[in-house]
This record gives structure tokens, sequence and C-alpha cells, in this order.
């Protein structure tokens, strides 16, 4: 697969703070990214830099491909977070106008409108000034506006996040379309929206990228063992789960405990290995086990650790 | 070229939708036409106010033709700057402010273009608008106080439009410099009437603001020595402005 | 209107015409973009007595710095 997009040591600080905080970054044609953070990671300005409406303060960014020497925002569709259009124009002059603006004809624009209101499914409200559209009907819009001339590269920014559930599903619908057509880069700030359309995960934090890779890849990457315990709530129980939790008891082939969600939750090195030393403690120390479970960590975990640990997983991965 | 084609057409098809390419004309015309009418009605009506003492005559002669297109001149310096300034003062902050810049400027647009666009389409506007405005003016002169000649009319139509073309060019450069449409006004205004109190202060140092007075001037058919000079001036600030509006434009960063 | 009974009145009434018109036109222009418009600065009734009260500035006023455009 083609390298599409090609991001070396992208920096920009607004006055002393810096948002992003020199990134790199790779996609790859025909995929659909994820860019995944919390609020202030930094995406939204690392897209701003993509499209070109922010200058970098360092570090470049490459499209390649045949045909990408010439304007590069030729060959890209951008959704912004809050799209705004002119609200004097009608839904189909504004797709015309789009479709203009990226070198359409005047012949192929109107052809082009009319095909995408019927896809995003405005084309009742087609003749309607943008102006008193909902807020869901101008994202679609905005989505018919990114599209109109056929883009290599789909850029969207955050967006399902401002929609209701109605509107996420639809719009989460089109992306799953969309990505079979081109390559997608969205940013999210929910896993499960990035799990549930991409093939690439880039998660970033801070202003830096702390994991990326395909999404099966990053699940096996950071795979940790890992065993959930829940105690009974006696004060036996309880004083040892504490002490565990805060390090003051130690198990051998268990690396760290902590309280998640009322269980203990323990990353360990040996499955079942952790996993016998665990029980010989419980009947030892005379806990109650309510329940145990043995497993993997997930996506989610990794994500967490991301955001909590403030991108230190960066440093463990190389 | 021809990006910058569909620019120029968006933005006239929004002047039209929006009626400032209806309501400047008119409001022109009226301030043009007004000024005539005064001049002719005053003596009369001045005679026939009433509180003048008994028994005092006063004699205020009409003015000649010439005069009155100078004075209609002076009334587009005040009202009309003014007028211009508040109806471009955002065509570019708010489009920034908004997000609609944007939504442009990451299609394959230049920023130049994108200026550049509105630049034609404010010109374009101010002139027709200008053009309607003293050509009501000039009508009404020949109508009620005489044939002005029309050679000096036309040349100070073209040196006042001039003057009019830089004003409107330094809003726009403010525009794109200010976020707030306000201050774009304020500081376009504030640099105008400046330049027009150097004028009268430093009458030998060239500079643009002596360009109304030589309008006025040569309605009335005096010919200013200083005029080519001072054309080219102004049209080299006015071009100078118009990169530097480039150049900001280029340089900013976009929601 | 006897104070000026000697000015030839139907020729004032000539001239002025037209510029009544226009001013008409300016008026009745506003008040429909005002009725039209999405959002106003300031309230609606507030934008039409300045309108119609004050010649020729009020529509200008509310042109330039009247309306807020929803987008």
């Amino acid at each position: 697969m083609n390298e599409l997009l090609c991001v070396t040591g992208l920096k920009r600080t607004f006055g002393a703070r810096a948002a992003v905080e020199g990134i790199d970054m790779s996609i790859k044609e025909g995929r659909c990214v994820a860019l995944l953070g919390p609020n202030g990671a930094g995406k939204t300005t690392t897209i701003r830099m993509l499209t070109g409406l922010l200058p970098p303060t360092s570090g470049t960014i490459k499209f390649r491909g045949e045909g990408m020497e010439d304007d590069f925002r030729r060959h890209i569709g951008y959704l912004p977070q809050a799209p705004v259009y002119y609200g004097w124009m009608s839904g189909r002059e504004l797709l015309v106008h789009a479709g203009r603006l990226c070198g359409l004809s005047a012949a192929a624009a109107e052809a082009r409108a009319a095909e995408m209101l019927e896809r995003v499914g405005l084309s009742d409200a087609a003749r309607r000034r943008v102006g008193g559209y909902s807020g869901g009907m101008k994202q679609r819009l905005g989505i018919a506006q990114a599209l109109v001339h056929r883009p290599r590269l789909v850029i969207m920014d955050e967006p399902v996040s401002a929609l209701d559930p109605i509107g996420r599903r639809e719009v989460l619908a089109l992306m799953r379309e969309l990505k079979e057509e081109t390559t997608v880069l969205f940013s999210t700030h929910v896993l499960h929206d990035a799990e549930s359309v991409c093939d690439d995960v880039i998660i970033m934090a801070d202003g830096r990228v702390a994991a990326a890779g395909a999404v099966e890849e990053l699940r096996s990457r950071y795979r940790q063992p890992i065993i959930e315990l829940r105690v009974e709530e006696d004060a036996r129980s309880v004083a040892w789960a504490d002490e565990m939790a805060d390090g003051r008891r130690k198990l051998p082939h268990v690396d760290s405990a902590e309280h998640r969600d009322g269980s203990l939750r323990f990353a360990v090195d040996d499955l079942d290995a952790a996993r016998i030393a665990l029980m010989q403690e419980l009947v030892r120390e005379g806990v109650k086990a309510a329940r145990l479970e043995a497993g993997f960590s997930t996506l989610e975990d990794l994500f967490l650790k991301v955001v909590e640990g403030r991108g230190n997983l960066a440093r463990t991965r190389s | 070229m021809a990006i910058w084609l569909v620019l120029v057409r968006k933005e006239v098809v929004e002047a039209l939708r929006s009626m400032k390419a209806v309501w400047l004309p008119l409001v022109f015309i009226l301030l043009g036409a007004m000024q005539p009418i005064t001049s002719y009605y005053m003596p009369e009506i001045l005679k026939h106010a009433g509180n003048m003492p008994e028994g005092s005559i006063i004699q205020i002669p009409v003015p000649s033709a010439g005069e009155v297109l100078a004075q209609t001149l002076s009334q587009y310096g005040t009202l009309g700057l003014l007028i211009v300034a508040l109806a471009f003062m955002g065509m570019i902050s708010s489009e920034i402010n908004s997000g609609t810049a944007s939504f442009t400027l990451v299609k394959p647009v230049g920023r130049t273009s994108f200026f550049l666009s509105k630049w034609a389409a404010a010109l374009l506007l101010v002139w027709l608008s200008f053009a309607a405005g003293f050509g009501a003016s000039w009508y009404y002169t020949v109508l009620l106080i005489g044939a002005p000649d029309a050679g000096a009319v036309v040349q100070g139509f073209l040196l006042y439009g001039l003057w009019l073309s830089f004003v409107v060019t330094l809003t726009l450069l403010f525009s794109s410099l200010l976020r707030s449409p306000a201050g774009a006004a304020f500081a376009s205004l504030g640099t105008a009437a400046v330049l027009a109190v150097a004028s009268s202060l430093f009458p030998h140092a060239w500079q643009p603001g002596l360009l109304a007075g030589i309008a006025a001037e040569a309605v009335q058919a005096a010919a200013n020595p200083k005029a080519t000079a001072v054309v080219m001036i102004t049209a080299a600030a006015t071009a100078l402005a118009a990169v530097l509006a480039c150049l900001s434009m280029k340089r900013k960063a976009l929601p | 209107m006897n104070q000026t009974a000697n000015l030839d009145f139907s020729k004032l009434v000539m001239v002025l015409a037209p510029l009544f018109f226009i001013q008409f036109i300016l008026l009745v222009i506003a008040l429909v973009m005002l009725v039209r418009a999405d959002a106003t600065r300031g309230p609606k009734w507030m934008w039409a007595l300045i309108i119609i009260f004050i010649n020729i500035i009020g529509p200008v006023l509310f042109f330039v710095i009247g309306r807020r455009d929803r987008r």
C-alpha cells in the first residue's frame, strides 16, 4: 500500500504553549485512520496544519502519490468541527460553489452537487437557505462539500461528537461507506467510534503521538495479561485489597495493582503463575473473593493509560 | 483566474442578496442629489426662515455649477467615506471570524485570489455607487443651476474615485489585519482623516490626502500642477495597501 | 407652506419627488430585510422605529450593523 501522507517533526506553538510538540505520522492510501486523544491533546491543531489553514511552527507535511505535486488541497476534503457556511446560499448553491472552487466546470459542479445532495439525504432541502438548516443537516452538508470534488483524502475533525445518537449513527454509517472509496482521517475523543470504523489508530496525548498502528496490531502489541478480583465488603478483605493497591503488599508475577470500578486489577507478567500465587495468597490471608477473572487488557486500557499517564507510553514503546 | 472569477461572482451575488448593491448606490444618489437642491433653495429658505431681524438684507448668491459639484464631493468626503467604511469593514474579518474563510481556503484557492476577489467586488460597487451619486448631482446641478464644464466634471469624478478607491483598499487592509470590523472602519477612517487634515496643514507634502482637494478644484476647472504626481502617489499607496493585505492574508492562521 | 409661496411650488415637487421615492424604496428594502432577518442586534421593533423615523441614516444603520448573519 502506498503512503499518501507523511508528516515529520510537525510542531506548533501558540505563544509559549506548545499545542503540538513535534509529531511524526504516516497515512497509507485506502486506510481509515482515527486520530484519537482526549480534549486538548492537539488533534484539532494537527488537523488545521494538515489542511493548510494553520502554518506549522516547524516540521514538514508531504502528500505523495501521483498527481499530488500540484496544490495538495485539490486532493483533500475537509469537514471542520463546527462547520460554518454562507447562510445566504442554498444548499445546492453552496455545493456548486465548493465544486467550482475545486476546479470543476459549471456543468460538472451542478451534476456532482445533485449527486452529493442525494447521497447525504438533503435533496428536499437543496433549495432552502443554509442559514435555516439544523445542526445535523449542516453536518451532512459539510460532508457533501468535503466530498464534492472526489478527494483522495478526507479529513474530518470530530465528525460525530456534536451529534445526537441518531445523527451519530447516520454519520458513522456514511463514514463506513466512505472508507471503501477513499482514504479517511478523522479525529475523535471516543475510543468506541475509532474502533468501530477505522483500520488504524493514532493516539495523541499532550501534543505527542503516544501510540500508532493498525487496531489489531496495537491490540496485540500492548496486550497485557490482567487479573480482576472483586472481594467481599468485610473489614479483613477490604484492608487486604487496600494494602495491595497501594503497594504495601507484593506478590510474585504481579507488576501492579489498582482499584478500578470496585474491583482490584492486577497487571501480571505470567497469567498462570500469577493466578496460582494470588489464589494461595487469598487462602493464606483469609480474603473472601467474590469474583475472579483473568484476561487481557483492551484498547480502552491502553487509551486510559495514555490519557492518565500523559503520553509516557511513547517512551516505553521505543 | 477561473477560480478568481468564481470568487468574484460569489461576492457579487452576495452583494445583491444582502441588498448592498442596491442600498449603497441609492444612498450615494441621495447624498449627491441633495447638494445642488440645498444650494439652490438655501437662499429662499433663509429668506423665509422668519427669524431674521426686521429689515436685514442678506444676499446669498446661488453658487456656480462647479462650486456645487465641489460641495458634493465634500459631502462624499465625510458621510460618503463613513458609509463606505461601514459597508466594507467586515468584508474579510467577519469571514475569518465566522469560519467561512476557512471553508474557501481549504479548497485549492490562493489567499491572494481570495483578497483580490473581495477587492475587485468592493471597488466595483464603490465606483458604481459613486458614478450613480455623482451623476445624480450633475443632473440636478444642470437642472437647477446651470451646466458645468463636462470635461472638468469627468476629471473631478475620476480623481475623487481614486481617493475613494484608496480608502476602500485601506478598509479591506484593516479588515484583514484586525479581528474587529468596527476597528477596521475606525482605523481606515482615522487614516483618511489624518491624511486629509495633513493636506491642509502641510499642502506641500505630497500624499493621497491632497487628492480630495485636487478633485474639488478639478470640477471647478482649476487645474492643479501637483495633480499628476499625487495621482501616481495615491495609486501606488493603494497598490501597496493591497499588497500588504495579501501578505497579511498569507501569514494568517485560520480557525 | 405659505412662507415659501413665492417659490415655484410645482417645480419643487418635481425636484424632490424622485428623492422621496428613493428614500421610500430604501425604507421598504430595510423593512423587508428586517422582517426576513434571522437575527438582529437588538430587538426588531427598535430597528423598525429607527428605519421608519430616521431618514436615510436609519436604513443605512440597519444595513451595516443591524443584521447578524446566521450562517
